[in-house]
């Protein structure tokens, strides 16, 4: 009866309400890829470090993952001790360098990785053979479509370039073996990976033997902290960098997105509520005459104040479970701008989401929804019945 | 004696703000510098503490930055007689691009570039920002365009008990009507003059705690010209729509109506 009633009020300024409505659905809309903003880019993050199972990243001390072009001496040797130790599952080292895919006069120019392909967690293989042969390699779709490439052709790949000899060093025939998705690197990027061994041959002495990274899984990852400590003093000029401190550094570096999400989703809030309140309190206003009647014939005080919060409560509902269906349109807009981050995994969602926060979304404006109704439902609950009547009547 | 002796031997370098807060780090202090975590490294004096410079790509940068004298590098690192590139300054925008195409021509195993190219690439980030910012900015304009238009159509509803006496006193629906309009616009402006107040208030307020957060003097909020007599403008606009959508509804009701008799 109270929902009834509610509504038939709402109905009466359909205009109004349809306004109202649509405001509430705006401001759910914000607030849902504000909650999807704050949470979202941390927890795609996250998956993306765990989604082949390393908790650990090791890499020269003082850098993160092919921040820099230092590497780390001695790669089997330090493979060696860390597979020795009965915590860690498996250790799979990474060499990065660039590249040139020679054509003529011309070169493209793409990442490489050195990997060792039974225990690499950088692509995942999506058609042909892993790269096994020595002089194997297999390419992300960008590295296929610029160079024109298909699974089977060999191409000659060349580690190094003097520009003041104008030559390519370490040249060699590769074949191209698979084609792969590479996990970690940015849109766009011309990506391949090759045996880790070929690829050091390939840069030269300088690289002989290092790594740029090693991936460490360990059998218990309630572990990280003990292998962490134990692997900083095996090797001092070592960084570890486990899943919680990169979680650490990427919230430091994207802490103004969470900021603003925290901003602008507080001012959604805000503006719901506002309209809401607005809206009910000069409906409201509008409604005394009919409020005291209903309380004059005996009608008590809480159901007037349950059908005057219900009509709040409803108009936010209805905003927020409409701008649910905006806000996801939105997102995924907005989450089209921001992947274009140079430099940023293409895997990594800014927006992603989750059902909880749409429930967010929708439980707090509710929440506002009942708030906004409760002040101008205490007022008409309040109503003096003998004088207002008067004044009606005579109005 | 001996101490002052070391002290005219040592080279001097600089450090960033954040390294000396960091660090407890001062003019005149004497520390270690190497090119690895694992050498030794030669002594060198602190002869200044240097600012950030109002540059957007060393916002997100939380590393610590050092000068050193050029030599002093190339020795530590081990690096001989080489530089990783030149900065060149020239007379003029047409002579740079003389110049860079005489280098790019004479030139023997490196490139030339002109500043504003290389200044295009490295601000892409800020570039995809500011898209997101200009998205948000139009999502933020929509919301309050209803927010706005709404409370308008409210408060001129709310008139409906003048409007019918002044039409029963006579006076002409067109006056009432532009009396109406004129309401709505001067709330409309009035509004939009104590946000613009509570905008600039924002825009200071989140300039000192940015600039404070990542030690800068880039200015993160700029409340101009244009922004406010865009802002004004909006919001004058849905008010003038809000008041003639209202005020033709009143006007065309019969004042009796608008009493509720």
């Amino acid at each position: 009866m109270r929902l009834v009633l509610a509504l038939a009020s709402l109905r009466r300024n359909r205009a109004r309400t349809i306004l109202a409505v649509l405001g509430v659905a705006i401001a759910a809309a914000m607030l849902l890829d504000m909650v999807m903003l704050s949470t979202g880019m941390r927890e795609s993050f996250r998956e993306l470090l765990l989604s082949r199972g390393f908790q650990m990243r090791l890499t020269p001390r003082g850098t993160l993952p092919f921040d820099t072009e230092a590497s780390i001496p001695g790669a089997t040797g330090i493979v060696a001790t860390l597979r020795a130790r009965p915590e860690i599952d498996l250790v799979s080292p990474v060499l990065g360098a660039s590249v040139h895919v020679l054509r003529g006069d011309s070169s493209i120019t793409s990442f490489a990785l050195g990997v060792d392909p039974a225990a690499q967690g950088d692509y995942q293989l999506a058609a042909g053979a892993d790269a096994l042969a020595p002089n194997a390699i297999v390419a992300n779709d960008d590295f296929l479509r610029a160079t024109g490439a298909r699974v089977g052709d060999t191409l000659r790949i060349a580690a190094g370039y003097d520009p003041q000899l104008r030559s390519h060093s370490g040249e060699r025939a590769l074949v191209v073996a698979g084609r792969a998705r590479f996990l970690y690197l940015a849109a766009g990027q011309l990506a391949i990976a090759a045996p880790l061994r070929t690829l050091q041959q390939m840069t030269g002495a300088a690289r002989e033997d290092r790594a740029s990274l090693f991936m460490v899984r360990l059998r218990d990852a309630s572990k990280v902290k003990d292998v962490s400590r134990w692997i900083r003093t095996e090797f001092p000029a070592i960084d570890v960098i486990s899943t919680a401190d990169a979680m650490a550094r990427v919230d430091e570096r994207l802490s103004y997105f969470r900021q603003l999400s925290a901003i602008l989703g507080a001012v959604s809030l805000v503006v719901g509520f506002l309209l809401v309140t607005t809206l009910v309190t000069v409906s409201v206003n509008e409604r005394v005459g009919e409020i005291v009647v209903m309380r004059a014939i005996g009608i008590s005080r809480l159901h007037i104040v349950e059908q005057i919060v219900l009509e709040g409560t409803a108009m936010s509902v209805v905003g927020a479970v409409l701008g649910t269906g905006l806000g996801l349109i939105t997102a995924r807009y907005l989450n089209t701008i921001l992947s274009r981050f140079p430099g940023l995994p293409a895997a990594i969602d800014f927006f992603l989401f989750q059902p909880r926060d749409a429930w967010t979304a929708i439980g707090l404006l509710t929440a506002c929804g009942v708030l906004a109704g409760l002040y101008p439902a205490w007022r008409a609950a309040s109503l003096p019945l003998a004088h207002t009547l008067r004044e009606e009547a005579v109005a | 004696m001996v101490a002052l002796l070391l002290a005219l031997q040592l080279r001097t370098i600089t450090i960033d703000q954040r390294l000396a807060a960091d660090a407890h780090l001062h003019v005149g202090d004497t520390v270690m510098v190497s090119g690895s975590p694992t050498s030794v490294g030669d002594s060198a004096t602190i002869a200044a503490v240097i600012g950030r410079r109002a540059d957007p790509s060393e916002i997100a940068r939380s590393d610590y930055r050092v000068h050193l004298h050029l030599d002093q590098l190339q020795h530590l690192i081990g690096y001989g007689d080489r530089v990783d590139r030149f900065a060149i300054g020239t007379r003029g925008d047409s002579a740079a691009d003389t110049a860079v195409r005489a280098i790019n021509d004479a030139a023997f195993g490196f490139r030339a570039y002109r500043s504003r190219d290389i200044a295009v690439e490295t601000s892409e980030t800020f570039a995809v920002v500011s898209r997101f910012h200009r998205a948000i900015g139009v999502i933020t304009i929509v919301a309050s365009s209803v927010f706005l238009l709404c409370i308008l159509l409210l408060k001129v509803d709310e008139r409906r008990r003048d409007v019918a006496a002044l039409r029963l006193i006579g006076i002409s629906r067109r006056s009432v009507m532009l009396s109406v309009v004129l309401e709505a616009a001067f709330i409309s402006v009035i509004g939009s003059g104590i946000g613009v107040g509570i905008g600039w208030v924002t825009s200071l307020a989140v300039n000192w705690h940015y600039q404070l957060r990542y030690q800068t003097p880039l200015k993160f909020a700029l409340v101009t010209g244009d922004i406010v007599l865009f802002a004004v403008s909006l919001s004058l606009v849905l008010g003038v729509l809000a008041g003639v959508l209202a005020a033709r509804r009143l006007v065309r009701t019969h004042p009796l109506t608008l009493l509720g008799r």
